[in-house]
């Protein structure tokens, strides 16, 4: 395979993880909250994406303002009901919502075993490719990526121009300092919780067009978001989209180069190296 | 009332060390299962629990050990209880360059990247032929549960009694310093570095020892059963049940949960999943600090 055209799968692959990074982002900002179970936010999106195409025959583009809207309701459900309640500290200060969250994934993989079944699923759907000066680039991954950065532009205006995404960036950089100004921190931890997990199943909707995923790689997806907001920066939105863009190029590159079995390591091979080099991330700024 | 408990202990452990001799085989292997649990619980206790490091891939620890036997009892015909031994000794001088590593990141990322470990090392031992690849390590044929099962009750017993030692000692109090704030024990003459990296090795060390007795039991291990995230969280679980950071918590979340877990994992692993996980979140929320802590408030009897 050409170089060039490893290049370009990696960028729109990069596109996606994108968008998934940024619903990881948002919830780390605001709540200082790693969330174990956003992958398998993505891939239930995808398997209700799969299903709804293959069972019911509906675009998925139609069911895509569906699975963000329950992504909304279920991660507003999982701030209000559960985080919120958590009584205190077990053993280190973030442990209690790390270990939290991964129970949750857990069990949202046992769900969506016990709905969907084991198998495999993806979307057929727009299986063509454009030939552009001798790169093939498939109709469905062009959708994915142009689709997600839509969305990530939409996330972007939202947070910088309207009341609410003033309130959240207020609060992911100085939640006193947020509270002294009058935003009611609750609100604005649950409204980011479910944004975060809504933008979660917006990708996992996308990626079901260019990935054959089942319930139990939830946590694939999970260190993929937390690689790239690594190598971006935690909390950092514009880092989000470079450091998809060097994980999307990653994946293509090691999966060509060194082969499908142990490509499956190296998100976490990468998570580990930008983890210990780079804490701070790629455009980070050195804190202490 | 500390009577009573030690001599509840006591005729515990005489249970424990007649049952082969006395029960029939669905028994000793239902015992032999949970001993493998709680020991697990106890290793992650040491190094999430005192040490305050939450580790989502300590079951790497358990893998190691149980391919290190393997190896030395195929490649140099080794009796089995001394492969595991140093099996288990493979596993803690692992933990050696490893803790140096992976205990520089902190919280969520020493969480996943220690995950990210144990499936790394799962990939790289899939992809090796020399390891048996997917479809695993096989041993001689011929395994002896009441051997596997004594190795299986003493490292549990070693175990406690480490914690034990930990949970009164300076050393114990160190590591519950840089648990509460890692700079402060730095500031108090603690070597954050080394305590946390001796702690880790003896996690490691627990779990290497139960992974070789684990290789012998099943008489081969492939890598999907050695480095489970099941597991990891089947630990993760036992010991927030029965209490983090505590010398007995490991133990009775063990027992508890041991029998829930084999029920459910064989007939309905979707069903596995959702009540573990859901379980977890449920204790967290409904009681962090775990049963024995809760016992311990209830009659007043406090550990110091």
């Amino acid at each position: 395979m050409h170089v060039v055209q490893i290049v370009v799968n990696g960028l729109l692959l990069g596109g996606v993880f994108a968008l998934s990074a940024l619903g990881f982002n948002i919830i780390f900002g605001v709540m200082r909250v790693v969330n174990l179970a956003h992958g398998d936010i993505v891939v239930l999106a995808a398997m209700t994406c799969a299903f709804a195409f293959g069972s019911l025959g509906l675009n998925p583009l139609l069911v895509l303002p569906v699975t963000v809207i329950a992504g909304f309701l279920a991660g507003a459900a999982i701030h209000g009901l559960l985080l919120r309640r958590l009584p205190g500290e077990i053993a280190s200060a973030e442990a209690s919502s790390l270990t939290l969250t991964f129970g949750l994934s857990f069990f949202l993989a046992g769900s969506g075993l016990a709905i969907f079944g084991g198998t495999f699923r993806s979307v057929p759907y727009l299986t063509g490719a454009f030939q552009v000066a001798g790169i093939s680039v498939p109709q469905a991954k062009l959708l994915a990526f142009v689709a997600a950065l839509v969305l990530a532009l939409l996330l972007g205006l939202f947070l910088r121009f309207t009341v609410l995404g003033c309130a959240i960036r207020a609060t992911s950089q100085h939640v006193e300092g947020a509270l002294a100004c009058g935003i009611d921190i609750d609100r604005v931890k649950t409204l980011s919780f479910g944004l975060g997990t809504a933008v979660a199943a917006a990708a996992g909707t996308l990626m079901s067009m260019i990935y054959n995923l089942s319930p139990q790689m939830g946590v694939e997806f999970t260190v993929n978001a937390f690689t790239v907001v690594v190598i971006g920066g935690l909390g950092n939105y514009a880092g989000c989209v470079l450091g998809a863009i060097v994980l999307g190029l990653a994946d293509e590159l090691t999966s060509y180069y060194v082969g499908a079995n142990l490509s499956e390591a190296a998100p976490y091979v990468l998570f580990i190296l930008v983890s210990l080099l780079r804490p701070s991330g790629l455009l980070g700024r050195k804190t202490t | 009332m500390k009577r009573f408990v030690l001599a509840a202990a006591l005729l515990a452990l005489v249970v424990l060390v007649l049952a082969p001799l006395r029960l029939n085989g669905y028994f000793v292997n239902l015992i032999y299962i949970t001993m493998v649990y709680v020991g697990l619980a106890y290793g992650w206790n040491i190094i999430s629990g005192y040490a305050g490091y939450f580790s989502f891939g300590q079951i790497t620890f358990f893998g190691v050990g149980a391919y290190a036997t393997g190896f030395l009892m195929n490649g140099l015909h080794w009796y089995w209880m001394l492969a595991a031994l140093v099996g288990g000794i493979v596993a803690l001088l692992f933990a050696y360059p490893l803790g140096f590593v992976m205990l520089r990141l902190r919280g969520p990322f020493f969480a996943m990247g220690m995950f990210g470990m144990a499936q790394t090392v799962r990939v790289l031992i899939t992809a090796t032929p020399a390891t048996g690849a997917g479809s695993g390590l096989y041993l001689p044929p011929g395994s002896d549960v009441t051997s596997v099962y004594y190795w299986t009750l003493a490292v549990v017993l070693g175990a406690i009694a480490l914690t034990l030692w930990i949970d009164g000692s300076a050393f114990g109090l160190r590591l519950q310093a840089l648990r509460e704030d890692e700079q402060v024990a730095g500031t108090l003459a603690v070597n954050v570095t080394r305590e946390k990296i001796v702690a880790f090795m003896m996690s490691a060390l627990i779990a290497g020892l139960i992974g070789g007795g684990f290789i012998y039991f099943l008489n081969y291990i492939e890598p999907d059963a050695a480095f489970s995230s099941r597991l990891d969280l089947q630990s993760v679980v036992m010991t927030i049940l029965g209490g983090v950071g505590t010398v007995w918590g490991p133990l009775i979340g063990g027992v508890v949960m041991t029998q829930i877990a084999e029920a459910l994992w064989a007939r309905y692993p979707q069903g596995y999943l959702i009540a573990f996980g859901g379980l977890l979140v449920a204790l967290l929320i409904l009681l962090p600090r775990g049963i024995v802590p809760a016992v311990m408030a209830r009659f007043g009897t406090a550990d110091e």
